[in-house]
């Protein structure tokens, strides 16, 4: 029995014509054990699954069954005990409760399910030497190294013991380095035995991986087992050979652009300058437009 | 498992408080300032009650008092006259109501407080702050009220020139405390100072009768020097047997009332209805000063939501965190609701605490007495407990509802 069967599962976001299709009738089994790498370009739908098989989020069509138990349509606390019991998180920034010790957010899982301040310190402890950071303990997040701080996270992830470890680009904020380190943290702890399932836009880290799946506007595009320690052969192709040119693919990478420009982070910024200076040409286009329809 | 969590997220809640401690202490001044002004002013009214209380309890439970009623035109429209003119007219006693008080059947003692005026002169001093009031010897036994030192006006006294002083009279009169046997001059007549009281429960709500500042001297005297005119200000009545106080005023009423032709313009109180009548316009007053005040606890409630808001918008990214790694909606909305709910009690604990100051600067400083008890101070604490739960319920139902990746998406 696969621990994850996803059937022609879609999600839409939005409604009317603003309606865009982030999955769309996406079927995918995970067997327990594997070591998953999703890739494709921004925008295609990785992390909108991730949240799905999360139990972070609901399909809007489709079935999604999860450790053979219907997962559609399951109530918010039924998922919070669900994502509290089986799953850890890793995040690309990590995700650390700035106010709380290293230690302490490691036990977070274990505080929400009731466990003793003494055992959950234990156990939270015991995780944090595992993954090899714990003279960091009483650290707030703030004062760990970007590597650290990853390995704490993995160690909360862990901590519980889940069935099922999601990475949603676990080394996207890291230098190749720590990368190295939390890749082979990772690799680990599949040895053990666990499912991990991860985006990356890294093909050389596709070597760890087991599986890859290739995603390219809401559909899985390409499904490939390899062997582990070596990069995987579509992701080489995508790592060396450059993309096929012709009219439809610099449309959709126009598209991709055009998605990746209203960026969160790029976008308050430029509106900070446009007050700031009043000179600025942005400032200056406004105000040229709002007299050319009044005119 | 639910009490554990509870005690984790009751520390969490506090470490919450007390890591923002700025924010938290401005957050909390609603409620402080509340909750000190309501126990403050309920104490206070308490205190004057208890002053009251036992002033009257002191001077008698069983004490009837004749006073003058206020004449009023009876049938005409309100006395718009007397409001322009401010001439209160009072029905005077007579030297005859006196006698019928003094004759009914059932009183025990009975004495009049004629009131004068005017300036005493020893060889040291002029005073002129007190009355000079006429009264028999039954007086002091009326008032439940001891003479210090010699002796009060006795009926062998009557036409005598003696005087007994109440002891800030005698301090501004001679300058000593025991000015045993000097005289002093009054309207031209010398008296001799035979006694004075021990020092009067004074309550500051009635300055006019304060008897500490009060010269005694008999009733006859007082009479001749006036040429009978010195007003009556009242009678005092004791009853023989103190459990039919309420009959023995009635009957005095009515004896009042038949010779007087039917109509008797004088009232007559029990020493209770004193107690009962201050009291619940002492406790109206306390209780709507303490209403006013109570206004400023919904404010600091308000304030409390109004942080607690900006701090659930400030925290979206903790809370879509705790929800990934399992919280339910409970466990955020509990979190929310301890962190509001420790600020408010902090809150009214300061608030408690300022209380007893204040009570105790108000004790030394002035005259008041205030009296906080135990229960006001546990309402308080009910009722800021109530505060946090009431005005954090939205900010944590809020913070419940959020979806885990928008609260995880934000800045």
């Amino acid at each position: 029995m696969p621990l994850i069967e996803v059937q022609d599962v879609s999600k839409l976001y939005g409604f009317g014509d603003a309606t865009t299709l982030a999955l769309d009738e996406v079927s995918i089994n995970i067997e327990k054990g594997e070591f998953v790498a999703i890739m494709g370009p921004s925008g295609c739908g990785k992390s909108t699954l991730l949240n799905l098989i999360g139990l972070l989020d609901r399909p809007s069509h489709g079935n999604y069954r999860f450790d053979g138990k219907p997962a559609t349509r399951i109530r918010a606390n039924k998922a919070a005990k669900i994502r509290r019991d089986t799953i850890g998180f890793i995040f690309q920034s990590f995700n650390l409760l700035p106010r709380l010790t290293t230690l302490d957010n490691v036990a977070l899982p274990l505080t929400y399910k009731g466990m003793s301040q003494k055992r959950r310190t234990k156990l939270a402890s015991q995780m944090l030497e595992r993954v090899g950071i714990q003279s960091r303990e009483y650290f707030l997040p703030s004062q760990l190294s970007g590597g650290q701080a990853q390995c704490a996270a993995i160690a909360r992830a862990l901590v519980n013991n889940p069935k099922l470890i999601i990475a949603d680009e676990p080394t996207g904020n890291l230098d190749s380095a720590s990368s190295l380190l939390v890749m082979e943290l990772l690799a680990d702890i599949h040895k053990m035995g666990n499912t991990i399932l991860f985006v990356t836009h890294n093909p050389e880290l596709t070597r760890y991986a087991t599986r890859v799946l290739y995603m390219h506007d809401g559909s899985i595009v390409h499904d490939e087992k390899t062997a582990l320690g070596r990069v995987a052969s579509t992701a080489r192709k995508v790592l060396l050979t450059p993309q096929i040119d012709n009219e439809e693919h610099d449309l959709a990478r126009v598209s991709a652009i055009m998605k990746g420009v209203p960026d969160k982070q790029t976008q308050p910024r430029k509106r900070k300058k446009a007050v700031s200076k009043k000179s600025s040409p942005g400032h200056k286009k406004k105000t040229s437009n709002k007299k050319a329809k009044s005119s | 498992m639910s009490r554990l969590l509870l005690k984790g997220q009751l520390k969490a809640g506090y470490e919450s408080v007390r890591s923002a401690k700025l924010r938290s202490f401005w957050t909390m001044l609603g409620i402080i300032i509340g909750v000190a002004s309501v126990i403050t002013i309920v104490g206070i009214g308490e205190g004057v009650k208890h002053q009251i209380t036992g002033q009257i309890q002191n001077s008698g439970k069983d004490l009837i008092t004749v006073r003058p009623a206020q004449l009023k035109p009876s049938g005409g429209s309100t006395d718009s006259a007397d409001l322009l003119t401010g001439i209160g007219i009072t029905a005077p006693i007579s030297k005859k109501d006196v006698e019928t008080v003094a004759k009914t059947r059932g009183v025990d003692a009975s004495a009049p407080l004629a009131v004068l005026t005017g300036q005493a002169k020893s060889d040291v001093a002029t005073y002129s702050d007190g009355f000079i009031i006429g009264t028999t010897s039954e007086f002091p036994g009326l008032v439940n009220q001891s003479v210090g030192y010699g002796s009060f006006i006795s009926e062998d006294d009557a036409g005598a020139n003696v005087a007994v002083l109440g002891v800030d009279a005698a301090d501004k009169l001679f300058d000593e405390n025991v000015p045993l046997g000097r005289t002093f001059n009054y309207m031209g007549q010398d008296f001799i100072v035979r006694g004075i009281f021990n020092s009067f429960n004074s309550t500051p709500i009635n300055q006019e009768a304060n008897f500490n500042k009060a010269i005694f001297i008999p009733e006859d005297v007082a009479a001749t020097l006036s040429k009978n005119a010195a007003p009556i200000y009242e009678i005092l009545a004791k009853p023989a047997d103190a459990s039919k106080t309420a009959e023995v005023a009635d009957r005095i009423d009515r004896n009042l009332a038949a010779s007087h032709g039917g109509q008797s313009q004088l009232l007559v109180s029990e020493g209770t209805q004193n107690i009962n009548n201050s009291d619940s316009i002492v406790g109206l007053l306390t209780r709507l000063i303490a209403g006013v005040a109570a206004i400023s606890l919904i404010v600091g409630g308000i304030g409390i939501m109004n942080v607690m808001l900006v701090s659930v918008a400030e925290r979206t990214r903790e809370i879509g965190i705790r929800k990934a790694v399992g919280a339910t909606n409970r466990q955020i909305l509990e979190q929310f609701l301890v962190e509001s709910t420790v600020l408010s009690l902090i809150g009214g604990i300061i608030g408690i605490i300022l209380a007893y100051l204040i009570a105790l600067f108000l004790r030394l400083g002035t005259s008041l007495t205030p009296v906080i008890s135990w229960q006001v101070v546990l309402i308080a604490t009910g009722v800021s407990l109530l505060v946090g739960i009431i005005f954090g319920s939205v900010p944590a139902l809020k913070a419940a509802r959020r979806d885990p990746i928008d609260a995880l998406r934000a800045e």
